[in-house]
C-alpha cells in the first residue's frame, strides 16, 4: 500500500513551484546571526520576511503545463489571500482548484488555509466550492502523526467553520458537531501523549512544518478559547524544541526522520525555512520549503516568545541537553506500543554532537548522530560525520507499519526514501547498531548477525573535511569548519565514493560530489568519535597528539566493548548489549532521562509542563492548567 | 443427436456459459504511485465487475479500502474496512458514513456473522473491534488476546456455528466461540497470519495463510491446526483460496513462488506462472465460484485470469493495480 508520507521532495513538487524569480533570503548573502535585541525591531523583521515569502509566491508567473495553460495552486491562492490581492483571480482559482479536490492531509489544510483567510475575500460560489468539495471528496485520513495531526486540525477548523450541518453534509457521513468532537478527542490525546511520554515525530528535519502549520491555523482560527490555548503551548513547545537543537539556525541530529539529503546538507530542510522565518540568523531553503508559503500566510498571527528566540540566538556557552522521546506507535513485533527514545545533545558555538541510544527506534528515516560542524555559510555544505549500519528490513517496516513486508521493502524505494534498501545508504536505524554520547564523545557499537542483508557499517567521509588524514594509531583526523574530528573505526575499512541518490524532483543527487564512505564489512564493529574545537588547540598536530594520548582499549569479540577516556576525562565503558558505565556507574536511562533536562528546557514526565529559560527569561507552558506565563527570574 | 440441443446440454452443463450467481466485487488500488496528497488518477476503493471482464467503480474513489462484506439480508448493506476505519452503506454505496472513531485505524479485515448478521468483526492493527448493531457502533472484544502481539490481519466467521470467528493475528490463530466475549489460540506463530478461509464444500476444512509459517491446515474444524507441507522453499503465503466448483482444487498466491495449485486437496503442489510476470509477485489470488476461473493479481501489475486452473493466463486489466481482496457476493 502506498499511503505513506511525501518526502521532502515530493513536498516541494506538490507545495512550491519553481522559482522563477529570484527569492530574495534564499540567494542573497547570509543573514546576520547577530541577536536582535527590541522587541518591536525582531517582530517587525519577522514580519518583513512573512512579507518577503507571501510577496514572492504571489508574484510568480504562472506555468503552463502539458495540461492545463493556466494551472492554478493553493500556495499562490493563499499568498494573495494573505496579501489581500486580487480577489476576484483568488476566487476563479479556488473554483477551478475544488474541481478535481485532492485525497488527504496534504491537500487538506491548505484548503482550510484559504478558506478561512478567504471568508471576506472569496465570493459565495468560491466559498461554497470549497464546502461542496468537504461534501463529496472522501478524505484520507493517512498512517503517521503529522498526517493525523493535518488530518484533525483541519477536520476540526472546517467543523469549526460550518457548525450544526448534518451527516449528509460532509464526505465521511459524520455531523459538524460529531466531527468537532472527534478531531477534538485525537488533537487532545496526541498532545497529552507528547508532553507526559515524549514526542513521536521529534526533531525532523522536514516534518516540522506538518505541526507547524496546522497548529497556527488552531491557534489562530479555532472558536473555543481553550483550543486556541492548546494549540499555542504546543506550537511554543515545539519550537523551543526546536531552537535547542539548531546550531545557528540548521537542525542537526538526531531526528526521527530525515532524508538522504538533508542528512548530509545539514540546512537544505524545511526546519531552516522555520529558523530563518522565527529567528532569522539562516537562510531558507528553496521555495521558501515549499510548506513554508502556508506557514507565512498566518504566521503573523504567532509571535515568536523572546525566549525562544534567546535560545535559538543567543547562547554564550556550550550547554548539554537530554530529552525523552517516543517512537512512533509499534503494531508488532515489539513488547512495547512506544519505545523510548533518550536523546542527548552536546552544542557548542562551533558544533554540536547529537545522539540517540540507538536501535530499531523508527522504520525508515530516523538518524541516530553525528557531529555537525558549523561555517559561515551552510548552502551546499555537507558538514557532518556519522556512521551506521544499512538496515533494511520487511518486519522492522511491519513494526511500524500495517504492510506486507516484500512489496514494501520496494515500496518505499519509490515513495521519497530512495536508498532505504540500499548497501550504501547513510539514512536509517539499525536494531545492530548501540549508541552513547558523553558530551562531544560518541561511541557507536555494532553487533551484526551474520545473516543481515547488509554486513556492513558506513561512515560518512564529508566532501567539506579538510586535511582527513588515516593516522598510524587507527584514528583518523580530519577538519571540518573550525572544528577538529578524530574518528576511530574498530575494524578495517575501504573507501567507496558516495554519489548519493537522485529523485525525480532532484536528479543531480545522484552524480556525486565527492563525499565518501568509509564501508566496513566486519559484523562486530564500532566508531568512536571524539570533536573539539580548534581553539582549544595550538593546531591540528596538536589536537591528533591529545587523540592519540587517550586511553582506549577495545575488543570486539565476543561483543564489541571499548573502554575509554574521552578528551573531556570522562571514564567510559560501553559494552555492546548492556549499560554504559560512566566514572564507576552504570547509567541507568530510564530512570535518568526526564522530558527535557538542560538548561534551557527542563520538564518532568508525565507531567505536561515545560519550563523555558534563558537568562532571567522563562516561560512555563502549562497544559494542566492551560496557561503560558511569563516571568523575570531574579 | 441434434446439434442445437447438444450445444444447449453442453450449455446447461457448463457452468462458463451460466449465469454468474455472485457478483465479483475487487478491493483494489489502481492508482499506481498514489502517496498520500496525491490527486486521485484512476479507480479506487471498490470496484464491480462488469459482464465484459471490465471493472466499474462502486461508491467512493478512496484508496484504502481493503475488505468488504455484504449482509446476506440485503446486499445494499455494506461494510468496509478501510484506511479511515469502517466504511457502513445502507443503498448500495450511494451514499456511506464513517462509523469507528479516531481509535480505529487501518483495519484489514472484516466479516459478519452469517447466522446474525447484525455481528459485524474487524480485525484491526491493534486488536478486534466488534459491532452487534450492524455497524453503528464499535466496542473491543479482547479478552484472551495477548496484550502485545494482537496485531489482527484477517478475522473470518464460521458459516456453520453461530458466534464461531477465527483471527488471524501476529501470535497466531485464535477462534471464538461465543461472538468475540473470548477468544483462544488455536496455532501459535511468531509471525503474522493473514489469510484464514473455510471450505465451501467441508466445513470442518479450513487453510490460513501465514508469514511464518507458510500454509496450515485444519481437517477438524479449526481445533487443531497443521502445515502444509509443499515442495517450494517457504515463503510468505499471502491468501489462499478454494474453488467451490471442484473440492479438489486449491490455490494460494506468494511473493516468490507466484500462484502455486493442488489439484488433488492439498496433497501435491504446483506453481503456475505461465504468462504471468517473470518476478513472480503475486498478491492475491481467488477462483471463481460460479465457473472456477482463477484470478491473480500481480503487484502493482494486472489482474490475470485462467479458464485451466492456472496452466496458462491471460492478462486482463487494471494496469498497476493491487487488489487486497477479490470479494464474491451471491446475487439476490
Amino acid at each position: 500500500m502506498n499511503l505513506r508520507s511525501l518526502s521532502c521532495a515530493a513536498l516541494l513538487s506538490l507545495a512550491a513551484i519553481v522559482p522563477l524569480r529570484a527569492q530574495p533570503s534564499f540567494a542573497g548573502p547570509m543573514p546576520s546571526r547577530a541577536v536582535v535585541e527590541g522587541a518591536d525591531q525582531r517582530r517587525r523583521e519577522y514580519l518583513d520576511r512573512i512579507h518577503e515569502v507571501l510577496a514572492w509566491r504571489a508574484a510568480q508567473p504562472v506555468v503552463p503545463t502539458a495540461t492545463d495553460p493556466a494551472p492554478v495552486d493553493m500556495a499562490a491562492i493563499c499568498s494573495r489571500l494573505a496579501l489581500r490581492q486580487d480577489a476576484a483571480r483568488n476566487s476563479r482559482d479556488v473554483i477551478k482548484y475544488m474541481q478535481d479536490p485532492g485525497s488527504g492531509p496534504f491537500w487538506m489544510f491548505p484548503v482550510v488555509c484559504a478558506a478561512y483567510l478567504g471568508r471576506d475575500q472569496l465570493t459565495p460560489e468560491a466559498q461554497k466550492s470549497i464546502r461542496d468539495a468537504w461534501r463529496s471528496q472522501m478524505q484520507v485520513r493517512g498512517d503517521t502523526e503529522n498526517h493525523w495531526v493535518m488530518y484533525y486540525s483541519s477536520l476540526y477548523l472546517m467543523s469549526d467553520l460550518y457548525p450544526g450541518e448534518p451527516g449528509t453534509a460532509w464526505y465521511n457521513g459524520k455531523s459538524s458537531t460529531e466531527n468537532l468532537n472527534e478531531s477534538q478527542e485525537w488533537l487532545l490525546q496526541w498532545m497529552d501523549l507528547s508532553t507526559t511520554v515524549g514526542q513521536g515525530e521529534f526533531n525532523p528535519t522536514h516534518y516540522i512544518g506538518e505541526y507547524m502549520i496546522p497548529l497556527t491555523m488552531l491557534a489562530t482560527w479555532s472558536k473555543d478559547p481553550a483550543m486556541r490555548q492548546r494549540a499555542h503551548i504546543m506550537i511554543d513547545w515545539i519550537l523551543a524544541d526546536f531552537a535547542s537543537n539548531t546550531l545557528h539556525g540548521y537542525l542537526r541530529g538526531a531526528n526521527s526522520r530525515s532524508d538522504d539529503n538533508s542528512v548530509l546538507e545539514r540546512w537544505n530542510a524545511l526546519s531552516s525555512f522555520f529558523s530563518w522565518i522565527c529567528f532569522g540568523q539562516t537562510p531558507p531553503t528553496a521555495g521558501y520549503g515549499g510548506w513554508g508559503i502556508y506557514y507565512a500566510a498566518i504566521a503573523e498571527n504567532y509571535t515568536v516568545p523572546e525566549v525562544i528566540y534567546r535560545i535559538a540566538m543567543d547562547r554564550g556557552g556550550d550547554f548539554e541537553q537530554h530529552n525523552l522521546k517516543r517512537t512512533r506507535r509499534r503494531w508488532r513485533y515489539s513488547d512495547v506500543l512506544f519505545a523510548p527514545v533518550y536523546k542527548t545533545d552536546y552544542i557548542r558555538d562551533t558544533y554540536a554532537v547529537g545522539s540517540n541510544q540507538g536501535g530499531a527506534l523508527d522504520s525508515i528515516q530516523a538518524h541516530i548522530w553525528d557531529v555537525t560542524w558549523d561555517v559561515p555559510d551552510p548552502r551546499g555544505v555537507h558538514n557532518t560525520m556519522f556512521s551506521l549500519h544499512p538496515y533494511s528490513s520487511g518486519a522492522a517496516l511491519q513494526m511500524y507499519f500495517v504492510a506486507y513486508p516484500e512489496p514494501w521493502i520496494k515500496g518505499v524505494t519509490f515513495e521519497g526514501k530512495p536508498s532505504y534498501d540500499s548497501a550504501d545508504k547513510i539514512l536509517g536505524p539499525s536494531p545492530y547498531e548501540q549508541v552513547y554520547q558523553n558530551l562531544d564523545t560518541v561511541i557507536a557499537l555494532y553487533d551484526i548477525p551474520p545473516d543481515t542483508r547488509f554486513p556492513h557499517i558506513n561512515g560518512f567521509f564529508s566532501k567539506d573535511l579538510k586535511n582527513v588524514t588515516e593516522d598510524k594509531s587507527g584514528w583518523i583526523f580530519a577538519q571540518g569548519g573550525q572544528t577538529f574530528l578524530a574518528y576511530r573505526p574498530l575494524a578495517g575499512y575501504e573507501w567507496q565514493e558516495y554519489v548519493g541518490y537522485a529523485t525525480l524532483w532532484v536528479p543531480e543527487r545522484g552524480k556525486g560530489k565527492g563525499d565518501r564512505i568509509l564501508q566496513s564489512p566486519h559484523l562486530k564493529n564500532g566508531t568512536i568519535v571524539q570533536a573539539a574545537a580548534a581553539s582549544e588547540f595550538k593546531d591540528f598536530a596538536a589536537f591528533q597528539a591529545a587523540i592519540r594520548a587517550l586511553p582506549l582499549e577495545f575488543k570486539l569479540e565476543p561483543v564489541p566493548t571499548v573502554t575509554m577516556t574521552t578528551l573531556r576525562g570522562q571514564q567510559v565503558t560501553v559494552t555492546y548489549g548492556q549499560a554504559p558505565v560512566v566514572n564507576g556507574a552504570t547509567l541507568d536511562y530510564a530512570k535518568t532521562w526526564k522530558l527535557f533536562e538542560g538548561p534551557y528546557l527542563n520538564a518532568e514526565k508525565g507531567s505536561r509542563r515545560l519550563v523555558i529559560t534563558h537568562g532571567k527569561l522563562e516561560r512555563i507552558l502549562d497544559l494542566n492548567t492551560l496557561t503560558i506565563s511569563d516571568q523575570i527570574r531574579e | 443427436m441434434p446439434l442445437p440441443r447438444l450445444l444447449a446440454l453442453f450449455l446447461a452443463a457448463t457452468p462458463l456459459f451460466a449465469a454468474p450467481a455472485h457478483d465479483l466485487y475487487l478491493c483494489a488500488t489502481a492508482n499506481k504511485d498514489y502517496i498520500v496528497g496525491a490527486k486521485l488518477n484512476t479507480m479506487n476503493g471498490v470496484l464491480l465487475r462488469g459482464p465484459d471482464d471490465t471493472y466499474e467503480p462502486v461508491g467512493t474513489n478512496f484508496p484504502g479500502i481493503y475488505d468488504l462484506v455484504v449482509d446476506p439480508r440485503d446486499s445494499r448493506v455494506r461494510y468496509m474496512a478501510t484506511l479511515n476505519g469502517v466504511f457502513v452503506t445502507t443503498d448500495g454505496d450511494r451514499t456511506r458514513r464513517v462509523t469507528t472513531d479516531w481509535s480505529v485505524t487501518e483495519p484489514h479485515g472484516i466479516c459478519l456473522d452469517s447466522h446474525n448478521p447484525d455481528c459485524v468483526y474487524l480485525a484491526t492493527p491493534d486488536g478486534i473491534v466488534v459491532s452487534t448493531d450492524r455497524g453503528a457502533t464499535w466496542a473491543r472484544r479482547e479478552t484472551g488476546l495477548p496484550e502485545r502481539g494482537k496485531y489482527t490481519q484477517v478475522v473470518t466467521a464460521d458459516r456453520t456455528k453461530a458466534g464461531r470467528v477465527f483471527a488471524g493475528l501476529e501470535k497466531g490463530i485464535f477462534v471464538t466461540d461465543d461472538g468475540a466475549a473470548h477468544w483462544r489460540c488455536v496455532f501459535p506463530t511468531v509471525r503474522t497470519v493473514v489469510d484464514i478461509r473455510q471450505s465451501p464444500h467441508d466445513p470442518s476444512l479450513w487453510l490460513a495463510a501465514t508469514e511464518g509459517d507458510g500454509l496450515v491446515r485444519s481437517r477438524d474444524g479449526g481445533l487443531t491446526w497443521e502445515k502444509v507441507t509443499t515442495s517450494f522453499p517457504e515463503q510468505p503465503v499471502y491468501n489462499v483460496s478454494f474453488d467451490a466448483t471442484n473440492p479438489r482444487r486449491l490455490v494460494f498466491s506468494s511473493w516468490m513462488n507466484g500462484v502455486c495449485t493442488s489439484e488433488d486437496g492439498g496433497t501435491t503442489w504446483t506453481t503456475r506462472n505461465i504468462g504471468l510476470p517473470a518476478d513472480g509477485h503475486v498478491f492475491r489470488v481467488a477462483v471463481d465460484p460460479d465457473t472456477g476461473r482463477l484470478y491473480a493479481n500481480v503487484h502493482h501489475n494486472f489482474i490475470y485470469t485462467s479458464t485451466d486452473f492456472g496452466r496458462t493466463w491471460l492478462k486482463q486489466s487494471l494496469a498497476g493495480a493491487i487488489v487486497y481482496n477479490f470479494v464474491f457476493v451471491p446475487k439476490n
